[in-house]
């Protein structure tokens, strides 16, 4: 699934972006050990059945179970993959090993953390959720921390790559974390998780072009993205899920998680329809970037991109300028991320106290403060966000872009996007790649 | 005493006659010589194009990961699978046949225009470059010093709606245009300025090399000089017009990134552009593989016809 952060390349990097898009080939090619392997016909034989992988959720045949709202999956814990045991110590001298998406940390919390424990630590980056997977999944890289998003449990678990948390060493996560969070229906009492940000997906508009009673007085403010009057100036990310969730949402479609053909269908042609109205663009920067940097008037955004677009404003652009547009009965989209400990990691109980330590309040408001991102903090109260400075000396969220400070209850009424089966997956990509080819 | 003494030469016999041929040359070279030049080249294509080429076979008739998705190679012809390339044709010929059609009007449309540009600028340098041509060929070439990504960065700041381009437009009493805004025009322009220095050099390289006397005996017999150069010079360098089509044309048709720094519209979207999307999604790596496949079938006519025709214009000769 594509994701927020696939965007956090910072300032003018669509060039590493691009290089690093293109390296996506490279490692779609097979390692040395796979063709050694290739003895047998590959893609064969079984991975077990879903209960053995977690109870609850969704059984759809696959290898594990999906979890869903209603359906929240406890996670088996394998007697071959135990969790540390109470009371170790730090491991010294270490280098923590943390596997990120980019700019999604704040180095200076990481470097504070280290100092404390005597440790050293590196930072590696990925630009996609597959990306990583795959990396993760060779083995090769021992990891500390993993940032997986929320629907990649079942494919992480099954294949026994993380490792479940001792939680006698995380005690921020029940003192700090929203309750909500703290027994998530991915990770059915965090067994293998502890969430990191929080996230809505709403628009990002200008507001010395929209108004905005304007654009919260439509009946259906999705309409806005159609609007010929923004013709060239309107914009959707490239980023499948949450577009076609978006165009379902615009559809008066509340299953963003659809997998009927006649629901994809009607997406396909609303997104067509987008092209002929508006001359649409896709981008993963444009909610962060280019709006800001007045390329265009409104977009699909995420709300930490919008939070921190005030970064890359350009010269002619008021930080009064950005919105943010989320349904005022909080039924819009909706997601959140994790950190986790893969399985191979050297140092667990490092790994351990940095994820406390970065649920701890200070810690996480101030990396909230530079990525943009919020954390799922009890202290960090919604209506404070708007007037409580930062780091920076400035609100956390711009008062006038309120509706891009998440609540807790929003995970109560919010729209989670959970995996999809291979099969309905292929069916939204179908959608989606002739939506990106302007198909008719 | 030996039978066939008098057809086959014996080992003396034959070495005496080698020796003999290296007195006519004054060298001498084993067996073989020449060809070992080519083990470099050989073994360069094995490593870097036929494995990978076969790889990416294997991906493409293969099949995907059940949990990960990834693309699995199935090295083993006899377990291929055609349901992805039929899959991936059936795209080619249904939703995507407008970007396979965009992406040739694009190619052609910006190597026609890269052709009448470079043609005048390598035609200018060589005939008429006199003692500035070393200066000259330094400025064609110096775009190379910059990546390309950095050129097409700059062209996105130029072009925004507030840069310097329509900021001259204004200036002149023109309509600002939305340059960035999914203009075809801009994809095509963009190619030009990425291909131009690929065109000019080849051209440059072979204009540079007719020889005057063939022109001055144009204009003795008569000829205007456009007569001379319509009659003389074109049909001389229609072999390097041939070379510098092919080598501008052929990346354009695989190129995604311009469309991708300059438009990012589904209605610029090239065969580049569907390629890399495919490559990027989860469950679609043997659809990617056979979209190269594709790529580079199409690709091949062009460069046959390159071959076909540089071959019989050297028989010609």
């Amino acid at each position: 699934m594509a994701h927020p952060h696939e965007r956090r390349s910072g300032g003018g990097l669509d060039r590493r972006e691009f290089l690093l898009r293109s390296l996506g080939a490279a490692v779609a090619l097979p390692s040395a050990s796979a063709i050694l392997a290739a003895c047998a016909k590959p893609g064969e034989g079984g991975t077990g059945s879903a209960g053995a992988v977690g109870t609850g959720g969704v059984d759809l045949g696959g290898p594990y179970p999906i979890p869903t709202a209603d359906s929240p999956v406890t996670w088996t814990i394998y007697d071959d993959v135990p969790p540390i045991a109470d009371g170790l110590k730090v491991e010294e001298g270490a280098t923590l090993q943390i596997y990120n998406w980019d700019q999604y940390i704040w180095k200076k919390q990481v470097e504070k953390f280290c100092e404390k424990h005597g440790a050293d630590y590196k930072i590696t980056t990925f630009q996609n959720m597959d990306e990583a997977l795959t990396k993760i999944r060779t083995g090769e890289l021992k990891f500390d921390i993993f940032f997986p998003t929320s629907d990649t449990f079942g494919k992480l678990i099954s294949s026994k790559l993380l490792q479940p948390l001792n939680h006698s060493y995380i005690p921020h996560l029940e003192e700090n974390v929203w309750p909500q969070l703290v027994n998530p229906y991915y990770d059915q009492g965090s067994l293998y998780s502890v969430p990191y940000a929080v996230y809505t997906t709403g628009i990002a508009y200008r507001r010395n072009v929209i108004s905005d009673e304007q654009i919260y007085g439509m009946s259906n403010p999705y309409d806005i993205l159609w609007d010929p009057a923004h013709k060239g100036r309107s914009g959707v990310y490239d980023s499948y899920r949450d577009t076609m969730s978006m165009s379902l949402l615009h559809l008066g479609n509340e299953n963003v998680n659809t997998d009927k053909q006649e629901d994809i269908d009607a997406v396909e042609a609303d997104l067509l329809d987008l092209i002929d109205k508006v001359d649409v663009r896709y981008s993963i920067n444009g909610a962060y970037k280019l709006l800001p940097e007045n390329q265009y008037d409104v977009h699909l955004s995420w709300s930490g991109d919008i939070a921190a677009g005030w970064f890359y404003v350009s010269k002619d652009t008021a930080y009064e300028d950005l919105g943010y547009w989320f349904p005022e009965d909080r039924r819009g989209m909706i997601g959140n991320d994790t950190m986790a400990i893969p399985t191979n990691a050297e140092h667990p109980v490092l790994a351990h106290e940095f994820l406390n330590f970065m649920l701890s309040f200070p810690a996480a408001m101030d990396n909230f403060a530079w990525v943009g991102y919020q954390p799922p903090q009890n202290e960090a109260q919604p209506s404070t966000l708007t007037t409580t400075e930062s780091v920076w000396g400035e609100p956390y969220i711009w008062p006038w872009m309120e509706a891009a400070v998440v609540r807790k209850e929003d995970f109560e009424r919010g729209l989670p996007q959970w995996e999809l089966t291979p099969d309905v997956d292929d069916m939204w990509h179908d959608a989606w790649q002739n939506f990106r080819a302007g198909a008719k | 005493m030996r039978s066939s003494d008098a057809l086959e030469p014996t080992k003396s016999e034959r070495r005496r006659a080698e020796r003999e041929a290296a007195n006519e040359t004054g060298v001498w070279y084993p067996k073989g010589y020449w060809k070992r030049f080519a083990t470099p080249g050989t073994l360069w294509m094995v490593l870097f194009f036929v494995v990978p080429f076969y790889v990416i076979v294997s991906v493409a008739f293969g099949t995907v990961d059940p949990v990960f998705r990834s693309p699995l190679p199935v090295y083993q012809p006899w377990w291929w699978s055609f349901d992805a390339a039929a899959e991936a044709v059936g795209k080619i010929f249904g939703p995507f046949r407008q970007s396979y059609i965009r992406t040739f009007v694009f190619v052609v449309l910006a190597s026609s225009m890269c052709l009448v540009l470079g043609y005048a600028v390598a035609y200018y340098v060589s005939r008429f470059g006199g003692r500035r041509r070393t200066l000259f060929l330094v400025l064609l070439i110096s775009p190379f010093w910059i990546s390309y990504l950095m050129r097409m960065l700059a062209w996105r700041s130029l072009l925004t709606n507030d840069g310097y381009v329509n900021d001259f437009l204004s200036f002149m009493h023109l309509p600002a245009v939305g340059w960035l805004e999914g203009e075809p025009v801009t994809v095509v322009l963009g190619l030009v300025y990425g291909y131009i220095p690929y065109m000019i050099l080849p051209l440059y390289g072979f204009l540079d090399r007719i020889d005057s006397a063939l022109l001055e005996a144009g204009r003795d017999l008569g000829a205007s000089p456009s007569q001379t150069f319509w009659k003389v010079t074109l049909p001389l360098s229609k072999p390097a017009i041939a070379a510098a089509l092919v080598i501008v044309s052929l990346p354009m048709f695989g190129d995604y990134y311009t469309n991708n720094m300059l438009s990012n519209s589904p209605r610029t979207v090239m065969i580049g552009n569907i390629l890399d999307d495919a490559v990027n999604t989860s469950g679609q790596g043997p659809e990617a593989a056979v979209f190269t496949l594709v790529l580079m079938t199409m690709l091949l006519i062009p460069m046959l016809y390159y071959l076909r025709s540089t071959a019989r214009e050297l028989a010609r000769r």
